[in-house]
């Protein structure tokens, strides 16, 4: 099953802060039907509690994500920021991570979808896959490598 | 192999918990362990204990209250920055039963 579709590849997002970022980057996967109109509150409200940020050995990303309610249909939103945006590290709400790629995850049922979801990591410590994203200079290049390693 | 019951607690109890819980199953199976995850959110953490006979609880969400169940800081396995270092922890505690 694809999670990574050409709509959900944004490249060069200009955002603010962390919440304008989930909110441009859900906008797509609002517009195209795969999470419900609730999906970017309630993505924005877990954030704050349970923060996404990872500081991996290569960049600091994040993956904002909420419960399977609010999805439609599972997918994986890859954005490459234009400039970084401070997310707080998951688990360690006091430290602070530059993320500048955003792969916002609407998955349904995770027992499901275990798939993305190891591909996803297998992503993150993949130093070389990283960096491939890093260095997508457009959305074909992005989502190219967001196809190649996330499905 | 020893079975073993691991709790896996992130923020939704789903998403991030699923993705570590299937590592360190993969992880601690070449230290001769079984291990079942149980996946919870840190508010349902007491519920899912009740059921008994968990190791340990491997979490990716602060989960600030004590609890009978040794805590491992599982993000490390998320990061690539400290896999070894997560399974290290558990296997300390798994050995040491």
């Amino acid at each position: 099953m694809k999670a990574v579709h050409r709509e959900l590849i944004l490249f060069d997002v200009d955002a603010e802060n962390a919440e304008d970022a989930i909110r441009q980057i859900g906008a797509p996967l609002l517009e195209h039907g795969y999470v419900r109109d609730t999906f970017i509150d309630a993505v924005i409200q877990r954030e704050k509690e349970y923060p996404t940020g990872l500081q991996l050995r290569t960049m600091g990303v994040a993956m904002p994500h909420t419960f399977g309610v609010h999805v439609i249909a599972p997918a994986v939103c890859v954005a490459k920021l234009a400039h970084p945006v401070e997310f707080r590290h998951m688990g360690e709400g006091d430290v602070r991570v530059s993320a500048e790629i955003l792969f916002m995850m609407a998955i349904s049922d995770p027992k499901k979808q275990l798939e993305t979801l190891s591909n996803m990591m297998g992503v993150f410590v993949n130093d070389e896959a990283m960096i491939e994203f890093a260095n997508a200079r457009g959305t074909q290049e992005l989502f190219e490598a967001a196809r190649r390693y996330i499905g | 192999m020893k079975t073993v019951k691991i709790l896996c607690v992130c923020g939704s109890g789903t998403v991030s918990s699923s993705m570590v819980a299937q590592k360190i199953k993969d992880a601690l199976a070449q230290y001769g362990y079984d291990v079942h995850c149980v996946e919870c959110s840190p508010n349902s953490a007491e519920t899912a204990l009740a059921a008994g006979g968990f190791s340990l609880m491997a979490c990716v969400s602060p989960v600030y209250q004590d609890f009978d169940v040794p805590k491992v800081n599982a993000v490390g396995m998320l990061t690539g920055l400290a896999e070894q270092q997560v399974v290290d922890d558990c296997l300390a505690i798994l050995n040491a039963e």
